[in-house]
């Protein structure tokens, strides 16, 4: 087996600039077949952008793309689902008939039986003759999905597909990605929900004002950033003095506190030194979650890259 | 080029199968057939009231206002029904006499004040003043015409005065009085100018009896017979509203499939449908798809509107000014304009990022559209004049001006159009070009409208 056919997508020092914004610095990545990936980053910080070189819509200004072992700068490939972050569907066409269209423009000439198929699972077979403009969120997010995925694509790409989703449709969905893995393609989402990327994602992938901050499987980054996290419950006294030697960070969720430890120090010296204050009823290493190290990244500067909000 | 057909045949569906393309199918032929009908409708409800109107005869013996008086009266009984007996389609108009005394200029300045004030009152529609020397053989001196002409010539009578009629109202736009008035004043003023001069009246009518002119097309021989045929009654109307009538045809047709296709592109890009849409087609594809999908509703129109104006042209009898050779210089003229001012309103729809930007954009291309419209008229008259073949050979004109050309007696050369049709040929694929490169990057454009300068970086820079 060669190279190329174990990778979905390759990236190989990609920049890509809009004016004199650079959304996505040298960046270098690579999408093993069959796993599903998940985008992570604050908003702005080049998610988009990076799908949409991958997708071939953009053209990276250095750098290259290998995608499903394809190096050509064709956009518009058949074998590649793309759904984007803002749901595109023609409002006054129906339901049936925009999926019809999309499948077509992927070169799927029968696509009726997979449409009805995809509309039954998804609960939407009854609104398959009606307008899309009289389709919910939720339903017209669900449409747009069936869009991405009715040409058995070998590799799916979704923008932000779980945002404003009730839980039972982000279930549906969730399991629908899940099935698209299991049938051997290759899935790589952007989300912001940082459980929904725990639990789904094999690798994870975070990208920080254009440039790469994360790569790897959940515990390969838990492992990088976890040894560094105390949970403790504190009984009678009320808790954790505000500073301690040795402790970087408090965080009060109420029901316990969460130290985060510098460099070097040991957890059993904090341990005897919280025993000498009180009655220590909790004390956990916590492997910290993804949101926290998503946070513990992007935190001091989320103001700033809320006003440059260039997706 | 099969994902551009399938676009092609989504914009035509979504083009034809909608309430506002059958609207639109109507509204042309009945905006045209409405403003022919209503003008024939209202041709009849003219105000039918009676108008008066005072007359001051200042001949020897007044026998002028005598006759216009006998006139009126004739004119009331028969003229102003649509036939006798039936029902009234004009005014009536009473002729009330008044004496012209006093000719000295205050005089009559006061009189024609007073005459005034009772047309401002409504008492009077307007008033005629016929002067004294209008029955005299020897007319105004040269020297008298030159001075009465002086503007700065003080009110009352002057010697002009007397050599003419002089008809005073607030209605100016209402000319049927002067227009009766004149032709009855004047035939009573020959007639005593004959008189005067010891002239037979009938032989001097004989004399000056006015010669008509036919106009013809050219003789043919027949064939057939070797006998030569009678040529044809040239009526220069009808040979004028053919090209004229193919002209609002094309421009109806780039506009009316152009404008929505814009708005389409429009709203692809707020719906933020064009990004699915860039992850299945090439822009190009996308656009050629587009354009292929306008052409096919242009030609539907045009399909129906000339089996409709062929068959009314066959009915009146006007069927020989649509020759088969024009039409198909219609049709490959429609195809190539739509193809060619299309791309330009799909450059425009994706250069904006809401209907409301694509107005101030919209301007150069209409205005490129609408040229030929100011300038058709003279291309009818001289087909064959410079300016007439020169305005011909540019692109954006080509198909409306070539195809007047080609659609006035006698035509042009043949190799005119084609040469024609090569330029726009050249024109439609530098616009189908350079809007490609501008669709390409306004596409996922969203903010604000581009500048003409970012526009042409887009079209320029690799």
């Amino acid at each position: 087996m060669t190279r190329a056919n174990d990778t979905a997508v390759v990236i190989r020092g990609v920049t890509k600039t809009f004016g004199a914004h650079t959304a996505v610095n040298d960046l270098n990545l690579t999408v093993p077949r069959g796993t599903v990936y998940g985008f992570i980053g604050p908003n702005g910080s080049g998610k988009t952008t990076t799908l949409r070189m991958i997708m071939r819509i953009l053209h990276p200004d250095s750098g290259e793309l290998e995608v499903l072992g394809r190096r050509t700068m064709r956009a518009a490939n058949d074998r590649v689902g793309y759904l984007p972050e803002e749901r595109g569907l023609y409002k006054s066409m129906t339901v049936r008939n925009v999926l019809q269209f999309y499948a077509e423009l992927k070169g799927v000439r029968r696509a009726r039986p997979a449409i009805d198929e995809w509309l039954e699972r998804m609960g939407l077979a009854e609104w398959a003759g009606k307008k899309v403009q009289a389709l919910s969120k939720g339903m017209a997010q669900k449409v747009q999905f069936i869009a991405a995925v009715v040409s058995k694509p070998d590799l799916v790409l979704l923008d932000e597909p779980f945002s404003g989703l009730d839980p039972v449709n982000l279930e549906t969905l969730r399991e629908a990605v899940l099935d698209l893995r299991r049938g051997g393609a290759t899935v790589i989402f952007s989300t912001h929900d940082m459980n929904v990327a725990e639990r789904m994602c094999d690798s994870i992938f975070m990208i920080y004002r254009g440039k790469k901050v994360l790569d790897g499987t959940l515990e390969s980054i838990q492992a990088a950033y976890g040894s560094d996290t105390v949970r403790v419950r504190l009984d009678s006294n009320g808790g954790v003095p505000g500073s301690m030697p040795g402790v970087l960070k408090l965080t009060d969720f109420g029901r316990y506190q969460e130290l985060r430890l510098a460099d070097g120090v040991d957890s059993q010296a904090v341990l005897a030194a919280l025993m000498a204050r009180g009655r220590v009823s909790h004390f956990e290493l916590a492997r910290p979650s993804l949101h926290d190290i998503f946070v513990r990244i992007a935190a001091p500067e989320t103001v700033e890259t809320a006003g440059n909000n260039h997706a | 080029m099969h994902k551009a057909f399938v676009i092609a045949v989504r914009e035509y569906n979504a083009a034809v199968r909608t309430k506002a393309f059958l609207i639109s199918l109507v509204v042309f032929p009945v905006l045209i057939g409405g403003s022919v009908g209503l003008q024939l409708l209202l041709k009849d409800k003219v105000d039918t009231a009676e108008k008066r109107f005072a007359v001051i005869d200042r001949t020897p013996g007044e026998k002028l206002v005598e006759k216009l008086a006998v006139a009126a009266q004739a004119r009331n009984t028969t003229e102003i029904f649509d036939r006798p007996g039936g029902k009234q389609i004009k005014p009536a108009f009473t002729v009330e006499r008044v004496a012209s005394g006093d000719e000295r200029r205050e005089a009559v300045d006061q009189q024609r004040f007073d005459l005034s004030e009772r047309v401002r009152d409504g008492d009077l529609f307007g008033f005629l003043e016929i002067g004294s020397g209008v029955v005299e053989l020897a007319g105004l001196p040269p020297d008298a015409a030159d001075a009465a002409n002086d503007d700065d010539a003080p009110p009352g009578p002057s010697p002009k005065d007397r050599f003419l009629m002089r008809y005073q109202s607030n209605s100016p736009t209402f000319d049927a009085f002067q227009r009766w008035a004149e032709k009855v004043v004047n035939e009573a003023a020959k007639e005593s100018r004959y008189a005067a001069a010891g002239l037979p009246a009938d032989k001097v009518k004989a004399a000056v009896r006015p010669v008509p002119l036919m106009t013809k097309g050219l003789t043919r021989r027949n064939t057939a017979t070797g006998r030569f045929d009678e040529a044809r009654d040239e009526n220069p109307i009808a040979s004028m509203l053919v090209p004229g009538g193919l002209l609002m045809l094309m421009f109806m047709l780039i506009l009316i499939g152009s404008t929505p296709l814009m708005q389409g592109v429009v709203e692809e890009k707020m719906q933020r449908i064009a990004e699915v849409l860039l992850g299945s087609v090439r822009p190009f594809d996308l656009m050629l798809g587009k354009l292929l999908g306008l052409v096919g509703v242009s030609v539907t129109l045009a399909a129906v509107y000339l089996s409709g104006a062929y068959w009314a042209a066959r009915h009146y009898g006007y069927a020989e000014f649509v020759s088969v050779e024009v039409l198909s210089w219609f049709l490959v003229y429609l195809v190539l304009g739509v193809l060619m001012y299309g791309s330009l309103f799909v450059a425009v729809g994706a250069a904006c990022t809401d209907l409301r930007e694509t107005q101030a954009m919209l301007w150069p291309v209409m205005l490129l559209a609408m040229v030929p419209m100011f300038v058709w008229m003279n291309v009818v008259r001289e087909p064959n004049s410079v300016f007439s073949t020169v305005a011909s050979y540019v692109p954006t004109a080509t198909p409306m001006l070539m195809l007047v050309r080609v659609a006035v007696p006698p035509g042009i050369a043949w190799w005119q159009p084609v040469v024609g049709m090569v330029g726009v040929l050249a024109a439609t694929l530098a616009c189908v070009y350079a809007a490609g490169r501008i669709f390409r990057v306004g596409l996922l454009m969203q903010g604000k409208a581009a500048t003409p300068r970012e526009l042409l970086r887009w079209v320029f820079e690799a």
